[in-house]
Order: C-alpha cells, then sequence, then structure tokens
C-alpha cells in the first residue's frame, strides 16, 4: 500500500471511530488515467461494521477488490457523494444475507483527494413494516375498488367562520364514479367538479372533521339529480380531521320508496273511497274492525263480534257455520246476509274475506270486503216474484211456454208442455225430435217449414196444428215463438208458447156445420113453398081463394118453425100443439073435446101435424062441423108395434045436418094420404061420413130430427 | 117441357120431403123420364135393379134421420149415375164424392132436367 499517505492516527480519533454504535469505513478514492476514479481504497472500518456485514481487516484493499460483484453498483453514487459534497443515502438489499441495509456515503474533506464516510445500518425490520403497509394500503384500495358502495377520503375546507364550504377528494375508489358520476376526483375540489353543489354536503362534513363525531344520514343532491345515503366518519388523530365516506346511490330505492307509498296512499283512498265495507277480523273471526270504506253497518268502531250484532237472528246459524268451515278450510268464504244496522235498517249483505296465513300457516287475520247487494236482492225477489206470477199465469191459463237453444239443442218445457204433449212432467228429456214425433203426421211438414221460415225472418213464428199423445184425443195447438240472435245475426234462442184449442177448433166446426143447417133449412124450406104453391093451384078457381089458402098454409108452417125456434132442439108436446092451432082458427071450447096423453112429438112430425089441423080446421070452418052448431073430438093414443111406440090420432066431426061433401083430393087429404106415409113412414085415412069428416093419423114416434137437431 | 130430354130413361129418386118428391116426379116425369121408385129413405138397390135397368138416380142429401152418401157410394160401386139435390153446400160432401154432380136447392125444374140428362149423355 504505498499510495496510503494518510494513515490514520490510532489516537483519539481512532477510538471514537471504532465506537461509533453505527457500523462505519472510510474509503478513499484512487484516481486512474485522465483523472478518473478507477476505485476505491478502504482506509478503515470500525468493528461494527465488521459484526454487521463482516467487513473486517480490509485496510488496503479496494472496493472492486472486496466486492467484485456489487463494486460497480456502487461507483456512481460514492463519486456523487464526493462531487456534490452532500450525503448520499441508498437503501439496498444486502449481497449475501436477506437484509435490506440504509448506506448512507458522507463526503470528508479530507486533503486535495477527500474520502467518503460510509455508515450501513441494518433497515431489514423498518423496511419490512413498511411493505406490509404498502401491502395493505393496495389490499385496501382493492378492497375499496371492490365494493358497490362509493367511498372517498375527503378534506374539508373551510370558509373563514369556520364552517366547512368545500372539499377535497384525497382518495376514491372505482365505485365513486359508478354512484356520482363525478370522473377522475382525486386532488379536486368538489365545487370545481359540481359548482352547483349543495350547501349542506360541505357544513355537514365540515362539522365531523370538526367535531369528529360520525354521522349517518340520507340526503337529496338535486344537482345531482341523486339521492345518497351516506356513512361519514372521521380519520386521522386531531381535528380537524379528514373524512372518509362511504356512500350508496339510493335513487331507485328512493323512487321506489316513493313509488310505494304514492301506492299505498292511492289504496288507502281506493279503501277510503269505496262503497263496501273493507274489515279485518281476528284468527277466529268473530270479532271485526272497519279498516276502510263505507259505513254500510254504521258505525263499527272498536273490534266487536259482528255476527251477534249485525247479523239478524234467523241468519246467524249459516253465517256461523259457513265462517267455521272456513277457519277449519283455512280457505276464504263468502256470505249472503241479512243485517240489522245500528240505524235499524235491515240491509242484505254480500261478505268475501280472506284468511291471511302466518309463516307456520295459521290464520293470523282475516282481511274482507262487505257489499251492500240489498238493491240486487230486491230486484232478485222481484224477478222470481215475477217469475212466480208467470208461472202460475201460465199453469192457470194453461200456456205451455218452450224455450229452444237452437245452438246446443236443449229445450225446455213447462210442466204444462208436457202435460199437453202427453207426457208426465219430467217424463222425458224435451229435444225438437221427440217434440216433432208428436206431430200429428199431416201437419209435420208444415210445423218444420213455418219454424225454418221464422228463424230466417226473424218474424213471429205463428202455428197451429194437431199434436197426437200416444193412446189419447188428436189436441189442436195454437203456437206462437219468437227467435232470438246473436249479434251477428245468427239464431240462438227460441222462446215460444202454445195454448190448447182443441175446444175452438170444434166450435168452429160446430159453427160451420150450423151454418150449412141453417142454408139447408132455409133452402128446403123454400122448395117446400114452391111445392105448396104449386099443389095449392088446382083446387082454387079464383086467386082470392087461392091466396087465402096459400097464406093460411104458410102461417101455419111458420107456427111450427116458431115453435121449434122456441124450443130448439126439443120435442113438442102434442097436446099444446093441437090447443094452439084450434085457438089460431077461433075454435070455441064447448065446440071441441081434446084428450090424449103427453106425447112428445119429432120437430119433423110436428111440422105435419100442425100442417094438418091447420087443413082440416081450414075445411071444418069452411065446409063442415065448425062453419056450423057442430063438435069437434080430437083424441089420441099410443101403442107398442114391432117394439116402437106408434101414436094413433083420430080427428071426427060431428055436424047437425049433412053438408056438402067435398070429394076432391085436395091439399090437406093429400098431406094426411101421402105424405104421412111417405115422410113418417106411417098411415094417414081421410073419409067423409053423413056426419062429417073422419080423419086417422098413425105413425111410429121418432125421437130422430135434423142433424142440427140431434147434434143440440 | 115440349123438349123430353129425359125420353125413356128410367130413373128413381131419393128425397125425404114428400112435396120435393112430388114436384120432382112430375118434373121429370114431363121430361119424358120412367120414374120407377121414389122414396124417403134410402131403397133396395139391388130389388130395383132385378126389376129392370136403372139410368140415373137424382138424390137428396139429407134424409132427415140420415145423409145419402152411403147410398151414392152404392150406386158409383155399380156404375148407376146420380145427380145430388141437396140445400146443403158443396162443401158439405165427404173427399170420396167431391165432384159429383150437384145441384142446389132450390132448383128450376129445367135445371134438374138438364143435371139429370147430361148425366146420361156422358155416360154414354
Amino acid at each position: 500500500m504505498a499510495d496510503n499517505p494518510h494513515p490514520l492516527d490510532q489516537t483519539l480519533f481512532a477510538a471514537a471511530f471504532q465506537a461509533l454504535p453505527e457500523a462505519a469505513c472510510i474509503l478513499e478514492p484512487m484516481y486512474g488515467a485522465g483523472r478518473a476514479i478507477a476505485d476505491w481504497r478502504y482506509i478503515s472500518a470500525n468493528e461494527r461494521i465488521g459484526e454487521l456485514i463482516g467487513l473486517r481487516d480490509v485496510e488496503g484493499q479496494t472496493l472492486r477488490g472486496r466486492w467484485p460483484d456489487i463494486a460497480a453498483d456502487w461507483m456512481s453514487e460514492f463519486a456523487e457523494a464526493l462531487a456534490t459534497g452532500a450525503a448520499v443515502t441508498v437503501v439496498r438489499p444486502g449481497s449475501q444475507h436477506d437484509k435490506i441495509y440504509e448506506t448512507t456515503l458522507t463526503p470528508l474533506p479530507l486533503g486535495a483527494r477527500g474520502a467518503v464516510l460510509v455508515t450501513i445500518r441494518d433497515a431489514s425490520s423498518e423496511h419490512s413494516a413498511r411493505e406490509k403497509r404498502r401491502q395493505a394500503d393496495a389490499r385496501y384500495k382493492l378492497l375499496f375498488d371492490a365494493i358497490d358502495e362509493g367511498f372517498c377520503i375527503i378534506e374539508v375546507i373551510f370558509d373563514e367562520n369556520g364552517k366547512g364550504y368545500d372539499y377535497r377528494f384525497l382518495e376514491a375508489n372505482e365505485a365513486l364514479v359508478g354512484q356520482t358520476g363525478i370522473k377522475d376526483p382525486i386532488g379536486k375540489a368538489m365545487r370545481s367538479l359540481e359548482p352547483e353543489i349543495e350547501d349542506h354536503w360541505a357544513e355537514t362534513y365540515g362539522r365531523i372533521a370538526q367535531t369528529g363525531v360520525p354521522e349517518r344520514f340520507e340526503s337529496e343532491s338535486p344537482a345531482m339529480n341523486r339521492w345518497f345515503d351516506v356513512f361519514a366518519f372521521p380519520i386521522g388523530d386531531a381535528a380537524p380531521y379528514n373524512v372518509g365516506v362511504l356512500f350508496e346511490d339510493a335513487s331507485a330505492r328512493k323512487r321506489m320508496e316513493n313509488e310505494l307509498r304514492h301506492s299505498e296512499n292511492r289504496l288507502q283512498s281506493l279503501i277510503e273511497a269505496s262503497s263496501d265495507l273493507i274489515f279485518r277480523m281476528n284468527p277466529q273471526a268473530t270479532l271485526m274492525e272497519q279498516v276502510g270504506g263505507d259505513s254500510l253497518l254504521g258505525d263499527v268502531g272498536e273490534e266487536s263480534n259482528w255476527i251477534e250484532r249485525f247479523v239478524l237472528e234467523s241468519d246467524r246459524a249459516m253465517v256461523q257455520a259457513v265462517v267455521d268451515d272456513a277457519i277449519v278450510r283455512r280457505a276464504p268464504f263468502h256470505v249472503d246476509t241479512r243485517v240489522r244496522t245500528d240505524d235499524g235498517v235491515i240491509r242484505w249483505l254480500s261478505s268475501r274475506a280472506i284468511p291471511v296465513l302466518g309463516d307456520d300457516g295459521a290464520i293470523t287475520e282475516w282481511f274482507g270486503m262487505a257489499t251492500d247487494i240489498t238493491a240486487r236482492r230486491s230486484a232478485e225477489q222481484q224477478i222470481a216474484h215475477g217469475a212466480e206470477v208467470l208461472l202460475v199465469a201460465t199453469e192457470i191459463g194453461k200456456v205451455a211456454v218452450w224455450d229452444w237453444n237452437v245452438e246446443t239443442g236443449d229445450l225446455i218445457w213447462s210442466d204444462e208442455h208436457f202435460r199437453m204433449e202427453g207426457y208426465e212432467v219430467g217424463e222425458v228429456v224435451p229435444t225438437y225430435d221427440l217434440w216433432a214425433e208428436r206431430v200429428h203426421l199431416e201437419d209435420r211438414e208444415a210445423c218444420d217449414i213455418k219454424i225454418a221460415a221464422a228463424m230466417e225472418s226473424g218474424e213471429d213464428y205463428v202455428n197451429e196444428y194437431r199434436i197426437c199423445p200416444p193412446g189419447g184425443e188428436v189436441r189442436w195447438v195454437s203456437a206462437r215463438g219468437r227467435f232470438l240472435y246473436d249479434e251477428e245475426g245468427k239464431p240462438v234462442r227460441m222462446l215460444g208458447a202454445m195454448i190448447d184449442i182443441t175446444q175452438r177448433r170444434r166450435e168452429e166446426e160446430w159453427q160451420r156445420l150450423l151454418v150449412a143447417e141453417l142454408q139447408h133449412r132455409v133452402r128446403n124450406l123454400i122448395g117446400m113453398v114452391r111445392s105448396v104453391a104449386r099443389l095449392s093451384a088446382p083446387s082454387h078457381r079464383n086467386v082470392d081463394d087461392y091466396v087465402d089458402h096459400l097464406i093460411g098454409r104458410l102461417q101455419a108452417m111458420g107456427r111450427t118453425q116458431s115453435t121449434l125456434t122456441r124450443s130448439p132442439g126439443r120435442s113438442v108436446d102434442l097436446g099444446e100443439l093441437v090447443r094452439e092451432e084450434l085457438v089460431v082458427h077461433a075454435v070455441q071450447p064447448d065446440m071441441c073435446h081434446v084428450d090424449g096423453p103427453e106425447v112428445a112429438l119429432s120437430p119433423h112430425a110436428a111440422e105435419i101435424v100442425t100442417l094438418a089441423i091447420h087443413e082440416l080446421a081450414t075445411n071444418s070452418v069452411k065446409y063442415g062441423a065448425l062453419g056450423d052448431s057442430g063438435h069437434i073430438r080430437i083424441v089420441w093414443s099410443t101403442e107398442e108395434r114391432d117394439g116402437k111406440p106408434w101414436l094413433s090420432l083420430r080427428w071426427q066431426e060431428t055436424a047437425p045436418r049433412g053438408k056438402t061433401k067435398n070429394k076432391r083430393k085436395g091439399f090437406g087429404r093429400r098431406l094426411i094420404e101421402e105424405r104421412v106415409p111417405y115422410e113418417l113412414d106411417g098411415k094417414g085415412s081421410f073419409s067423409v061420413h053423413d056426419t062429417g069428416v073422419l080423419v086417422q093419423l098413425e105413425f111410429p114416434l121418432s125421437d130422430n130430427g135434423s142433424i142440427l137437431d140431434s147434434r143440440a | 117441357m115440349t123438349e123430353r130430354l129425359l125420353s125413356g130413361r128410367r130413373i128413381i129418386i131419393l128425397e125425404d120431403d114428400y112435396y120435393q118428391a112430388h114436384d120432382s116426379k112430375n118434373t121429370l116425369e114431363d121430361a119424358g123420364a120412367k120414374v120407377i121408385s121414389v122414396t124417403a129413405t134410402v131403397p133396395d138397390l139391388k130389388a130395383l135393379m132385378a126389376n129392370g135397368r136403372i139410368d140415373a138416380v137424382l138424390i137428396d142429401i139429407n134424409l132427415g134421420h140420415s145423409t145419402s152418401f152411403d147410398f151414392a157410394r152404392e150406386l158409383s160401386r155399380n156404375a148407376i149415375p146420380f145427380l145430388f139435390l141437396t140445400g146443403y153446400d158443396v162443401g158439405m160432401l165427404p173427399e170420396d164424392l167431391v165432384g159429383s154432380p150437384y145441384i142446389s136447392k132450390p132448383a128450376d125444374r129445367s135445371k134438374i132436367v138438364a143435371g139429370l140428362a147430361s148425366l146420361n149423355a156422358s155416360q154414354t
């Protein structure tokens, strides 16, 4: 070491150097060509450095010689310290040990060349602590960035009155951007980022910074158009603290809350405005409390036993049964009942309630509503009453009613309809075919055609037809019906009614017969008059006589007709007939003797006998006993001949003296001798004796009249 | 009755009214007919037919106690032409006799004669 010009004084300084608590050594530069430092030479090293890094007995060694691997790394720091005259501190891991060393290079103004004092401190532990803290910080940062909530640390800026005025972001996580919309806030003041920000934010954070008391609050920022849910707390050792802010954008939740509140308000309004009574009940459904709606029952107020208080006595058992059943089944119930309100008014309420079930499935309460159906019930009752009236009316009026569902083919008959068709009520299920089966074969086609026509045209179905119940009498019915159509004009239903018109039909038929009979009679009468007129003609030479006779005969015929008309359909009493005819010819009672049993003559026989008596009386007045002071004897009797009653009538004149004999076969004589046998199937004789005329009439008594008479 | 339209015709009359029957008989005889039977009740057709030919029958419908429809049917079966003379309307005729020759009372004599004459004309 020929270059070592300054051997260290082995005295006091050497002792002090050796006694330094720090590991230290001194090196001097070694200049190479061109005055550049080529290496450093150890001048001295103390004990401590030997202990620390094993650097012993290095005097005279060079840096490169001692640390060939790492010397180059240090060359510039040594040079810098020497050149600047300022100490240089370097923290580096040791070359051999897993240690961190803090090395300080302090230039020493030692001679012209100078030197560098190297002190080394083991900084491993503090360095490791710092590293741990750094890693923790990084983890926290990661955590902050990972959480959904926004987080930032702010420094509050106060105004001159000590009030928070603004705040600057010191740290912020990534979620802050999403939660606030503020980008890249670090180092910036809030008012620079959002000039419209409300004052209360900085004021609140200022308060926390000064008092050190954390606060949790929820607040709206109209400027940011957001709601925030915030937890702010102080960070630091003393006031004014920095403030940590953990927050969340609560806008969506707030909006939902608002909507929910709005919705609840609306629901409440609805309940209040409802015309129904909204109520809740205890699990046993005994106590009811009105929660809204119309006070249908009056002031329900406190919970009360509604069944006992309101439901009519007669309905209670039924209501209780419905409620008990619903409780057992834990299912909704619906009951219509009559109630007496507190005002004493009786109403119909339709109540529905549903059970609210707890987690264990048990009923916790009932919730329900009651509707006033008084009007509906009364309408229903009226309809039911109306239906009943209709039913009774159709039963009394014997009106058969049908309701035919054209689409399904279902046919409904009223009871009377069943009976009219010859069925027991409900004996069969009515169908169109079943109905058609009973229609008279001759009427069936016309029925089908008329129904089809009514369905097609929409006009009323009007029909009269015959029903043939098996084994029963054929009935005539008159049916009227109407089709109902849907909005597309398709026939869907047919309603109709039908009455039995058999009697009316019979009467119409009878009336037709009457008219025909009347016509027949009139025509016969005219025919008879013509015949009588013709037959009367030959016996009269002069017209006056002829007319007298003709009129007399017509009047006799007229009398018979009026007798018959007075007692239509009845027989005529012979005695009465004879006496009346004698009266007409003014025969005095003392001039005649009339005698015989009571005999009923048919109208036909009465007509002939009347005319015969008329002829005989007329002739007698003119030529015989009655024209003189004679006497007439008219007697009759009845007897049985071949099982038939016969009448035998005798007309016998007794004149005091012989009168002109009339042998001509006149009208009267032909009547007796020809017409009686012809029409009455009997016998007639006319003879003229000295004492006068003797006439004998015999014919079977028959109760047969004309068609008309037999029908009456 | 110069025209003897029914000359030689053998005719029977069924008429319950004596005067009408008498009148008809005179009318037919005046027209040359030979009236072989006049009755108020339905006669025994077989017996009449046994006695000779029957050219035509004049029938009243209402016989007082009954109608003459069955007799008309019997005549049809025997191919004997007949003419209804009646106070009833034509509507009174039962279905199977609808269309039968028919004269309504009161009838002119000439009408009855013409009716019977045409009856025989169509027959021959």
